[in-house]
């Protein structure tokens, strides 16, 4: 409808300046305010090459998905959308998405782009969403609190033992200055952070299938055990128990926190904002070492009903040029096409390059009900992290929630 | 209203009543039609959602009852219900014993009184959001008001985290309710007393009835409705809390300060479930309604008069 409007005009436009050339095209775009950093400059550049011209509007991440919702009822959806990645299979699976497979699978490069990405993207067999932005999950770690404290400023954690030891070894310092960090009360920064710890012993929350809570596993207890020893020993900070995620960067960027869980976001605003910060950055180990990652960011999807895909698929051949690639990893977002990734990092910080190594590790979770499980204030996966960090009955917690995940799981068909 | 009755024709006393109805009616039907497209239009549409899986996104389908027969396997709505009625019975006892004595302080006329009336009512007119995000400030462990404040006094050693524990939020959350809420309540009480009238309570004093006798047996009887008015307004805007425990608890610590509506909140718009999130409204309105019924009819006036 409202493509429609804008086209009409474009042409009226057009035919009253009196040129011959074919009708200008306007799309609508919608997108996070995360990526606000970044899509504006992929934007402009489009705009200014192709005749075909994308109208921005950004979105504050809690209001889109209610607010497409309600655009889509009314019939004033936008006709593309960049969308946090979790968010694709419950979107495709709503009939709100239009179907990409042929312009992705055309694409030369197509293996190359994120498997996270396109595995999230991928509802029933179809590819309804393709990698736009990048971020993984990492460890930051505070160099010159490793120095004063003893330790190789160098080295980063590389297992759980040295997570530990390097922790207590920063908070020995005493005072404020604590070992490590995480936002216990937040849902979504956890699913981010937490996970890996799980993923990188070969376990995870729910089985492959989708069908069945899994919580229930020595790999969950003992990635809990690690937080619970931290947590015992006075590593983390009390007011970590209780923060919602509004300190989820903020916490590190203080500069009294000696390891934190983070993400490759954090990169981006420490070295334009923080410069004087001396920080590392390395992969969330596992027990042994074994790297994970939660790779998340967003997908590129477009609005079910649009009939003409030219311009749609311009746009997304043209965000995997490696200019753009480039620019964007410029601006704060890893790359998302492999066999350009080198090139685009090219000249940049090293320390983005353990991030997208990371991100090439990193898994996803797929599945319609990402909000319910992981991401809501008083859903399973909050309520877990919660009681099992720092309750007293962490195997009947755990059964508990894996009981709540399963009947959420069960109430898909 | 004076009418000359005996006087005037059967018939035309018939017109002109039908006149008066008439425009009595007229008066009344801008509000009609306001209750009509924001009350009861959305309420027979919530009824017509609950008997759907209503998704935020995609086809509503119909489902019969099958919303509130999952209803009654939903621990966490009954955990959050009585959660609501337990923090309402609390909000409502604190607000009265709050008000009823700021109202007997301000109820005399005077300039000093007036000063006192508007000082106890301003944080009425502070929205609920903004004071829970002030409440959520002095809240935090390191930069807050009340744990800092307590240490640097003496109170206590150790840093008080009181957003880790369901009684740090309850009743930090219980000082908020009463410091934003009983302003109003006082206002309502005072009205209350004001209108018993004066004549009534010397009669009484000359009878002999002493201070207690004439505020226990006539003034406190005399008020009924206002009571009513003030008990039923204070309960229904407890039990539909959401706000503040939004905001500053996120229904924390490990959702122990989960309200009804938080959850149908949480079951609409973080799981979509749109048309659960209508059935659980109904439920909770029923619920309201008779929890209502029963106060009006506990403060019922003994001649029977209290409607």
């Amino acid at each position: 409808m409202l493509r429609t409007l804008t086209r009409v005009s474009a042409l009226a436009l057009t035919v009253g300046m009196g040129t011959a050339a074919a009708a200008q095209d306007t799309l609508t775009m919608w997108a996070r305010t995360d990526v606000q950093n970044f899509l504006p400059q992929v934007v402009e550049a489009f705009n200014a090459s192709h005749t075909t011209q994308v109208e921005v509007q950004f979105i504050p991440p809690g209001e889109l998905v209610q607010k497409f919702a309600t655009a889509a009822a009314g019939g004033s959806a936008p006709d593309m959308l960049s969308l946090d990645l979790i968010y694709t299979p419950a979107f495709a699976a709503a009939g709100q998405l239009a179907d990409l497979t042929d312009i992705a699978k055309a694409l030369p490069y197509f293996d190359q782009l994120s498997p996270a990405h396109i595995q999230a993207g991928t509802y029933d067999g179809r590819i309804y969403g393709v990698p736009f932005s990048a971020d993984s999950s990492v460890l930051l770690w505070n160099k010159d609190l490793y120095a004063k404290a003893g330790l190789d400023p160098e080295v980063g954690p590389g297992n759980w033992a040295q997570i530990e030891e390097q922790a207590k070894a920063v908070r020995a310092l005493g005072g404020d200055t604590y070992g490590y960090y995480f936002s216990g009360a937040c849902a979504g920064c956890n699913a981010f952070t937490f996970l890996p710890y799980i993923w990188s012993q070969g376990a995870d929350i729910v089985s492959a299938d989708g069908m069945t809570a899994t919580l229930d596993t020595p790999e969950v207890r003992g990635a809990v055990d690690i937080y619970r020893r931290l947590i015992a020993a006075d590593a983390v900070p009390p007011s970590a128990e209780t923060d919602t995620g509004s300190s989820f960067f903020s916490a590190f960027a203080g500069g009294n926190i000696g390891i934190a869980t983070s993400g490759a976001f954090a990169i981006g605003i420490l070295n334009t904002q923080y410069a004087d910060m001396n920080y590392g950055v390395t992969y969330i180990p596992g027990p042994d070492g074994q790297p994970s990652s939660f790779g998340g960011g967003d997908n590129f999807v477009v609005t079910a009903g649009m009939e003409d895909m030219t311009a749609v698929g311009e746009f997304i051949d043209f965000i995997y040029s490696p200019e753009m690639q480039k620019l964007m990893a410029e601006f704060g977002s890893l790359p998302v096409r492999g066999d350009v990734a080198a090139q685009a990092l090219e000249g940049l910080d090293a320390r983005y390059g353990v991030a997208t190594d990371a991100m090439a590790k990193g898994r996803t979770p797929s599945t319609v009900v990402y909000n319910d499980i992981y991401n809501s204030a008083t859903g399973p996966w909050l309520q877990f992290l919660q009681e099992s960090f720092y309750g007293d009955d962490v195997d009947g917690s755990i059964l508990v929630a894996q009981e709540t995940m399963q009947s959420i799981l069960d109430g898909v068909q | 209203m004076s009418q000359a009755a005996p006087a005037v024709k059967s018939r035309r006393r018939m017109g002109s009543q039908r006149r008066r109805e008439m425009a009595g009616l007229l008066f009344v039907l801008p509000a009609m039609a306001l209750v009509l497209v924001f009350f009861l239009i959305p309420l027979c549409m919530t009824v017509w959602m609950s008997f759907h899986n209503w998704p935020l996104m995609g086809a509503p389908r119909w489902t019969g009852l099958d919303n509130y027969a999952a209803m009654l396997k939903d621990r966490r709505f009954w955990g959050a219900m009585e959660f609501t009625i337990w923090y309402s019975i609390v909000a409502t006892i604190a607000i009265f014993g709050v008000a009823f004595p700021l109202a007997l302080f301000v109820e005399r006329p005077g300039r000093a009184t007036a000063i006192y009336r508007t000082a106890f009512f301003l944080p009425v007119v502070v929205g609920f959001g903004s004071a829970s995000l002030l409440w959520a400030w002095f809240m935090n462990v390191d930069s807050g008001l009340f744990s800092p404040a307590a240490v640097a006094m003496g109170l206590t050693d150790e840093p008080v985290n009181l957003m880790a524990t369901t009684d740090g939020v309850f009743w930090s959350i219980m000082v908020l309710v009463v410091w934003k809420t009983a302003g109003f309540s006082m206002i309502l009480l005072m009205t209350g007393l004001q209108s018993v009238p004066h004549d009534i309570i010397e009669a009484a004093h000359i009878d002999g009835a002493n201070r207690f006798q004439r505020f226990w047996r006539i003034k406190l009887q005399l008020m009924r409705r206002t009571l009513a008015l003030a008990l039923i307004l204070s309960v229904a805007g407890s039990m539909l809390a959401f706000d503040q425990f939004y905001i500053i608890s996120n229904g924390g610590p490990r959702n122990s300060t989960l309200t009804a509506v938080y959850w149908i909140f949480s079951q609409s718009f973080v799981s979509f479930k749109l048309g659960y999130g209508a059935a659980l409204s109904m439920v909770l309105l029923v619920i309201l309604v008779i929890i209502s019924i029963a106060q009006l009819w506990l403060l019922r006036s003994p001649t029977g008069d209290a409607k």
